[in-house]
């Protein structure tokens, strides 16, 4: 039997943020904004769908949507992936006409351990209200990580109906723990209705919890006129809140115990436990204990985080014990109990001989 | 039992350079043995508190005394290995996992490996190492999935590429196999990145 790909994972996500923004040739407003995204993910490709509905002081609106995505193609050459990507969209403003767009990508990257080179095509549509124009765009692109720091360019040149431009671009990525920055700046110049200039953004997103980020963006972005958004400046501030992914959901239930080598067989009390781990951004870790026998009196862990004292769980629902600690990084050893009863290791943790004649559970906290 | 008799005798011998109060859970027996084989790793510049762990999980476990010092005894032992493999400048947390990786079967030539490759905490790799053990991977597989990405990998993605590679054993693929698969889509993930990021807008921008 070969090996299956690794599950999806799907995050549902909603923006809330306000702005101040100026567009090219408009008198600066503030604005306020609502973006839901849904992501699906998988190793090898992401799906992105988001809208966004922004609402000005002026009192206008204007509403955007958009659909993304791309997926790696793995030919013979081992070094060599081919990607195919797309992207619709559609943006509405007042009572003028709405925009919409449909592209297609296809990129050949070539793949190194820490780094990559790619080369690629974009071609589609692209309307203004029932003014259609093609869409043509090539491009080439590198990229190279270092440690925590990832950092590209790219530069493309790109055909919309009668407009003509080229763009250089420069990225760099970092993450340090909860923290993430991005910053890009590049330059627009051989245009031909398209704008030129210098344009470059920066954005820092901080985790302060399971689900909630806080961000900050700004910077100055040229006009595209394939979504047919206009250049502008602007500074923003909001949340990010992610909602429940299904795929967290489904985990509390899968991992079947018999699938695992050395499990014990089914009627074991082990099997009616489980134990999810989740590390927060500043440096505690929620450890929740899933328990199937709703009539449990109580639950107890014991660990080299506790000293080995057993320490009492909270119940917080149903079947369901939980605790939350400052556990530094690192391996960890703990095993749970039900009622004072034997020392056991849960599910959702790896097994290991304790030198005691049983087995211990270890936790790898990144 | 002459084991328990004979590190008895040397803890009697060796001056204790201070008792860890967590030890008073000990018996009066096992106690001094432990105290001694935690005072001679700290003489040998071994962490000790991984020591003392081992045997308070054995005074929770409530485990027999030899059983409790044969313990202790074998991880000091594992933590001198795992110097001599990591070096000198190892951190304690990099030790405690070295040897763990050890005693799941690593070779020491895989840490070394590990050294010479990454620049950051090797704890997060090494953890990863003994888990896929654990579950079943077979050592040079697992070995070679961790080195293959131990270079340029976040201790994050490695974290989750131990998770990929368990829901894929869960679902019935071999682990050589889901190791290897895993390892070879987790290099890969960049470069997906790289291409949906073509129209990735900026958290708040309007």
């Amino acid at each position: 039997m070969g090996a299956r790909a690794p599950a999806a994972q799907t995050t549902g996500t909603i923006d809330v943020g306000v702005s101040s923004v100026r567009y090219d040739g408009f008198l600066p407003s503030g604005a306020a904004s609502v973006s839901p995204a849904l992501r699906w993910e998988r190793p090898a490709g992401i799906l992105t769908a988001r809208g966004t509905y922004l609402r000005f002081e002026s009192g206008h609106r204007s509403l955007q949507s958009l659909l993304a995505g791309s997926f790696l193609i793995r030919p013979a050459a081992h070094r060599w992936r081919g990607a195919l990507g797309g992207s619709l969209g559609a943006s509405r403003y007042l009572d003028f006409a709405s925009f919409w767009h449909a592209t297609a990508d296809a990129r050949l990257l070539m793949l190194g351990a820490d780094r990559g080179v790619w080369i690629g095509g974009t071609a589609g549509r692209t309307s203004y209200g029932r003014a259609a124009r093609p869409v043509t765009a090539v491009g080439i692109g590198a990229w190279m990580q270092r440690s925590q720091v990832m950092v590209g360019g790219s530069a493309t040149r790109s055909f919309v109906g009668d407009t003509a431009y080229d763009d250089v671009v420069s990225t760099a990525h970092t993450r340090r723990g909860p923290l993430a920055l991005d910053g890009s700046l590049g330059a627009r110049f051989a245009s031909r209705g398209g704008g030129r200039g210098v344009f470059g953004e920066a954005s820092a997103t901080l985790a302060v919890g399971e689900r909630t980020v806080l961000f900050v963006a700004g910077g100055r972005y040229p006009t595209d006129p394939v979504s047919g958004s206009v250049a502008g400046r602007y500074v923003s501030g909001g949340v990010r809140l992610r909602l429940a992914s299904p795929a967290r959901l489904s985990a509390r239930t899968t991992i079947p115990s018999a699938s695992r080598p050395g499990t014990p067989a089914d009627g074991d009390p082990v099997a009616d436990l489980r134990l999810e781990v989740l590390p927060r951004p500043n440096g505690v870790v929620r450890l929740v204990l899933y328990v199937a026998s709703t009539s449990a009196a109580g639950a107890e862990l014991a660990g080299d985080f506790t000293d080995w004292q057993p320490l009492q769980l909270r119940r917080s629902a149903n079947g369901m014990w939980e605790t939350v600690l400052a556990i530094p990084s690192g391996v960890h050893r703990l095993n749970v109990r039900i009622d004072g009863g034997a020392w056991i290791v849960p599910a959702g943790l790896t097994r290991a001989a304790d030198d005691f004649g049983d087995e211990v559970g270890i936790m790898t906290v990144p | 039992m002459i084991l328990l008799v004979g590190a008895t005798l040397v803890a009697l011998q060796a001056p204790a350079q201070g008792i860890d109060p967590r030890l008073e859970r000990l018996d009066s027996i096992t106690r001094p043995i432990v105290t001694a084989l935690v005072d001679s790793a700290r003489g040998a510049a071994l962490p000790t508190e991984p020591l003392v762990q081992r045997a308070l999980e054995g005074a929770t476990k409530r485990a027999p005394a030899d059983r409790i010092v044969a313990a202790v005894r074998r991880l000091a032992i594992d933590l001198g290995h795992a110097r001599d493999a990591l070096g000198p400048t190892a951190s304690p947390t990099e030790l405690g996992a070295a040897a763990a990786a050890l005693r799941a079967g690593a070779h020491p030539a895989t840490l070394t490996e590990l050294r010479r490759i990454r620049r950051e905490s090797l704890t997060v790799p090494l953890a990863v190492l003994t888990d896929l053990v654990g579950s079943g991977v077979p050592v040079d597989s697992a070995a070679a999935a961790v080195l293959s990405l131990a270079a340029k990998t976040r201790d994050a993605d490695l974290v989750e590429f131990r998770r990929a590679v368990e829901r894929d054993i869960a679902l019935g693929a071999p682990p050589a196999s889901a190791t290897a698969a895993a390892a070879a889509v987790t290099a890969e993930a960049t470069a997906v990145q790289v291409n949906a990021g073509a129209r990735q807008q900026r958290p708040g921008r309007p």
